[in-house]
């Protein structure tokens, strides 16, 4: 079951870059950042994942050495980055609108006034 | 003062710089207000990190500090740590100053924008990130600090967006920047799974005992993010198109600080969490991708016609050798590579203002365009020379100075290792140079000397205060290369000594004696020796120099000295003569200045301008690549 | 009192020998040497051995002429800055045994050294504003870009192969090279040397501008390119500088790769039978006119018959010949020496 979680998120990041790679919209690019970011995202949790382990929410005296709670770091962690994410969605969907005012066009070829 | 306060100093520098950013926020509004904001954060921000260095340069302390006092509880770091070795704290200084100084020139430079509340919010929040991602101990935090960072930097380049290319070079530098934070996200997340600490200190002292193929694929991972942060190949035409578009004062940050986070990133990587610069392999990674960069880049520059795209290309290449100098391992190495981090932001800081003092006046920045400007404006010219002669290495600059060690740092390795490799690093270092003047030979005469083209007749020298801020660096430039053993003795040697002191830096976070207790092999604290095996003084240079033009001068005063001005020659017939031509422009471009160098090697430029299709799909392809190519690298090879 | 002494004493080093005067005298010297071997070889009578004196005293003498579009400062500093550049490079080239600074520069440092004066001459036409100029500045350049190259690899070459003799690794001061040779003999005795040796010969005409190599300063094209518009006393130090260039390279050239040869001298002064000061005076004169007489047969070697027998080369041209040819001799020389033949 968690080795299918580890195909999912490599597949959602394989499936960002190449979006990126080989879509000549502007829209699709930031489509596939955003995919990427959802892979690695899932890839953290996947990876403070303990099967069977409850939530980490524990009051002061009850932790224990006994406890069995999935890893809190990790869901910490995406959460950042789930926030980064959307930020970066954002600025990049902000430079698009302006990018297709200039440009007149949402087409990577066209794009390209800097070169050489 | 006491320890105590001494600790809090990081903080406070990376603090002061964000709480600038919310307070311009709110009183943005007022002119006065909002600069002294922003010279206060920035310069308090410096003076926190000058305080430090006497106790972490001179005396070898390393400052831990954790946040909330969570310090480690059974030899694992719960709490998130900021640790200031000499290292971290060599990189602050640089980054404090040069922040400094472009605060001071932005307050003129920015004056006849619109939205400068939010150019200096998001000028604080790029500064305070650079800065908390080379004092952070922690690496999830200097992945949110290098987010922070690209995400100003991104905002900030597209900030003049009716300049041409402003919002595509953001695009651009959003996408591939994106994949390499993604990339630098995903390889801490590797070591997490398998060290269960975020700690740097800590995971220095369990990654190198377990080193399996996970962490394999984490290093190339975080090589490949700390690596589109120091824009190096391939991914250097983000740089050239970050830096061409966006304002002069944040294309100092951007080459000269930016790409420093990188440097350092790399440091970290390889010298502390992996300590993997004894492998062969690992210091071919880092010398390959160094000296292609330098050559690959300088050749580049040397094509372009843009004065910001040329200096942009320059910065990559210099960049190059400071990753050159630290791939090398070597005590001069390291030395060397710190040294010229630091040459590069100043006389890099200084070429930019420069260029953006030419924009501010002509509004243009095309080499074709300009011309004759040394009449105009003469200080900036001056200051610009002295830039110019820095990076191309004319003794006694600082760039020569940083240089000459990169160069006998190669060929002492070279001849150490038997490797004839690094004998070919040691040719590229000394032909890049000599390409990066012939490039600024070109900019000199197409935009300071040459003819005043006559759109540019009403232009006029630049404020105060941006000639007073090209004035600190120009200063530095030559007190750096004119005491380079001051300087090695007190700034760059501490820090190549802290590279070397990993079981030191381990213990200041977790506490004494966690090295040798959870490592199998524990760093020797081994004393670097610096030895160098050239001969340069620089004071005795300038002093001979001095007599000698002392000399010739009183000679040549003595002489009959009539001077003849044009006025009494009528007769056109000597106008061809005597620069008097009055419609009759140069017949050399700046395209084609080095003609008889360019067609030799036409097929090469050819390529590399079909090479750099400005398509970001492309860029993106080579991230990727370069990306596949590391973790078959360090899968296979490491 | 001695601190005036040793003041002095480098005074006399800057001002007279082997600084500014001696430079001027033997500078001019060797280029008037150079003019009448050509002209002998043309089958002209060609111009007296002192014909450079004269003509510098003359331009002395002339009024200077600031162009209209030229930055002045920029215009007369840079000529000057140039020559006194290359009037302490000289300082640091031993005379066989005696050398004045041997702790300032070693041999790379050298090599950036002699850019500035070549940047002299392309500032100052930069900033006479003339397109001559700016013409004849980019093949300037273009052939400080081709020499540097060759100029490297050979430096490189005998840094190795001293170094590796005296069990330093590599050895870049100039001192060392020279006493290194005074023992061991001269290092164009060394077969891995003879290739680095041939490269250099064909370096010097490159460094020092004169034909077949001067399409920078191509006098029928582009009216002296970067010095077009210079007139009186700043051309006269132009002038100045490109003949005291002439010994700078040729000089360096004595002390690389026949240092041995201050050996031999000293061996002769000891079989004559004289002793004390005197011989010491002696060797030291006898040492200054053996540099001397090498740089008159290396300035006819490079400079006079090369120029007598070709004919100019285009600048893409001379950029290949460089990177082709002299580099493949010096990386042959390098790749020899690596290997400690």
């Amino acid at each position: 079951m968690i080795l299918f979680n580890y195909i999912a998120s490599f597949f959602l990041i394989v499936l960002g870059l190449y979006c990126i790679v080989v879509k000549y919209n502007l829209i699709k690019t930031v489509i596939g950042l955003s995919v990427m970011d959802y892979g690695v995202n899932l890839l953290i949790i996947t990876i403070g994942f303990n099967p069977g382990g409850t939530a980490p929410i524990f009051t002061a005296g009850e932790l224990t050495p006994a406890s069995y709670f999935v890893d809190p770091i990790p869901q910490a962690l995406t959460l950042t980055s789930i926030v980064i994410g959307a930020c970066v969605t954002a600025m990049s969907l902000a430079l698009v609108i302006k990018l297709e005012e200039q440009y007149g066009t949402t087409d990577t070829r066209e794009i390209r006034r800097l070169r050489g | 003062m006491n320890m105590l306060s001494l600790q809090h100093f990081p903080i406070y520098s990376v603090m002061v710089l964000f709480l600038g950013a919310f307070l311009v926020v709110i009183f943005g509004r007022n002119k006065v207000l909002r600069h002294s904001i922003a010279l206060l954060a920035t310069c308090a921000s410096m003076l926190f990190m000058m305080a430090l260095i006497k106790p972490v340069m001179l005396d070898g302390e390393i400052i831990a500090y954790w946040m909330g006092s969570r310090v480690p509880a059974g030899g694992y770091a719960i709490g998130i740590a900021m640790e200031v070795d000499a290292m971290s704290l060599f990189f602050g200084v640089l980054i404090s100053t040069a922040v400094f100084v472009a605060c001071i020139y932005s307050i003129q430079y920015m004056s006849h924008d619109d939205n400068v509340p939010q150019y200096y919010t998001l000028f604080l929040m790029l500064a305070g990130g650079v800065m908390g991602m080379v004092l952070t101990g922690d690496l999830f935090n200097m992945f949110i600090m290098v987010e922070i960072l690209t995400f100003a930097a991104v905002a900030l380049t597209a900030f003049r967006n009716t300049v041409t290319g402003a919002l595509e070079a953001a695009f651009k530098y959003l996408v591939v920047g994106s994949i390499g934070s993604t990339c630098i996200l995903a390889g801490t997340i590797v070591l997490y799974a398998q060290m269960h600490t975020l700690n740097l200190a800590q995971l220095s002292a369990l990654i190198p005992d377990h080193f399996t193929t996970a962490t394999k694929l984490a290093f190339a991972l975080l090589y490949i993010g700390f690596s589109t942060k120091a824009f190096l190949v391939p991914f250097h035409p983000l740089a050239a198109d970050a830096h061409g578009a966006a304002p002069a004062s944040i294309s100092l940050i951007i080459s000269g600080v930016l790409t420093k986070c990188g440097i350092y990133g790399i440091i970290r990587l390889t010298y502390f969490l992996f300590q993997s610069m004894n492998l062969g392999t690992t210091q071919f990674l880092l010398v390959f991708v160094g000296s292609v960069s330098m050559f690959v880049c300088v050749t580049m520059a040397l094509a372009q016609h843009d004065f910001k795209r040329l200096l942009a290309f320059h910065s990559i290449s210099q960049i190059g050798y400071v990753l050159t100098a630290v791939g090398l391992s070597t005590a001069l190495g390291l030395s060397a590579g710190v040294y010229h981090a630091m040459n590069h932001t100043i006389f890099k800081g200084l070429l930019f203002l420069a260029a953006g003092a030419v924009l501010h006046e002509t509004g243009t920045t095309d080499l074709g365009k300009l011309g004759g400007l040394s009449k105009k404006m003469p200080h900036t010219t001056v200051l610009f020379l002295i830039g110019a002669a820095a990076i191309s290495g004319i003794p006694p600059f600082n760039g020569f100075a940083s240089k000459w060690m990169i160069y006998q740092a190669t060929y002492q390795k070279a001849v150490e290792s038997g490797n004839i490799g690094f004998l070919l690093v040691t040719i590229v270092a000394l032909v890049t140079s000599t390409l990066t003047l012939a490039s600024f030979v070109k900019v000199t005469q197409s935009v300071f000397f040459g003819q005043l083209p006559k759109e540019l007749e009403h232009v006029k020298e630049v404020p105060f205060g941006m000639r007073f801020a090209m004035g600190i660096l120009a200063f530095l430039c030559i007190a750096t290369g004119l005491f380079p053993e001051q300087v090695t003795r007190y700034l760059t040697e501490p820090a190549a000594t802290a590279v070397f002191h990993v079981g030191a830096y381990i213990n200041a976070a977790m506490g004494s004696g966690y090295a040798e207790s959870a490592m199998l092999n524990p760093p020797l604290a081994a004393e670097p020796a610096f030895i160098e095996s050239g001969i340069w003084s620089p004071v005795s240079w300038l002093c001979l120099l001095m007599i000698a033009l002392l000399a010739i001068t009183v000679v040549a005063l003595s002489g009959k000295y009539d001077k003849v001005s044009l006025g009494d020659v009528s007769d056109t017939k000597y106008q061809l003569f005597y620069g008097g031509e009055a419609n009759f422009a140069s017949l050399v471009g700046s395209d084609d200045m080095f003609w008889g160098f360019k067609y030799n090697w036409r097929h090469y430029f050819s390529f590399m301008h079909e090479l750099h299709s400005g398509v970001v799909n492309d860029y993106a392809l080579w991230a990727v690549v370069a990306l596949a190519l590391a973790i078959l690298y360090a899968f296979i090879v490491m | 009192m001695t601190l005036i002494l040793e003041a002095l004493r480098y005074l006399v080093y800057v001002l007279i020998f082997p600084g500014f005067l001696f430079c001027f005298l033997t500078g001019l010297l060797l280029c008037g040497i150079d003019r009448k071997l050509v002209a002998r070889m043309q089958k002209r009578v060609g111009p007296p051995i002192l014909q450079p004196f004269y003509d510098f005293f003359k331009l002395c003498g002339k009024e200077t002429i600031i162009p209209a579009a030229a930055s002045k400062t920029t215009f007369l500093l840079a000529p000057l800055v140039g020559l006194a550049a290359l009037v302490v490079i000289q300082l640091f080239i031993p005379v066989f045994r005696f050398s004045a600074f041997s702790n300032v520069a070693d041999i790379i440092v050298i090599l950036y050294l002699l850019l500035i004066p070549a940047l002299s001459v392309i500032l100052g036409g930069a900033a006479s504003g003339s397109p001559y100029a700016g013409v004849g500045l980019s093949r300037e350049m273009v052939t400080i870009l081709s020499c540097e190259l060759p100029l490297v690899l050979v430096l490189l070459a005998v840094a190795k192969t001293v170094g590796q003799a005296l069990g330093l690794g590599l050895c870049f001061s100039l001192t060392k090279i020279v006493e290194y040779q005074m023992e061991y003999g001269s290092l164009i005795l060394k077969l891995s040397m003879l290739p680095a040796a041939a490269a250099f010969l064909l370096i010097i005409p490159g460094e020092t501008g004169s034909h077949p190599f001067d399409a920078a300063e191509a006098e029928t094209e582009i009216c002296e390119g970067p010095l077009a518009e210079y007139s009186g006393a700043p051309l006269g130090v132009y002038k100045l500088s490109h003949a005291i260039k002439i010994l700078t390279m040729t000089s360096l050239f004595v002390a690389l790769f026949f240092g041995g040869v201050g050996r031999g001298l000293e061996n002769l002064v000891m079989m004559l039978g004289v002793s004390g000061g005197l011989a010491g005076a002696l060797i030291f004169l006898l040492e200054i006119l053996v540099l001397f007489l090498f740089c008159v047969v290396l300035t006819f070697l490079c400079i006079s018959v090369v120029h007598a027998v070709t004919a100019r080369l285009r600048i893409e041209q001379l950029f290949k010949y460089y990177w082709t040819v002299v580099t493949g001799l010096a990386l042959i020389s390098l790749v020899l020496a690596w290997y400690g033949l």
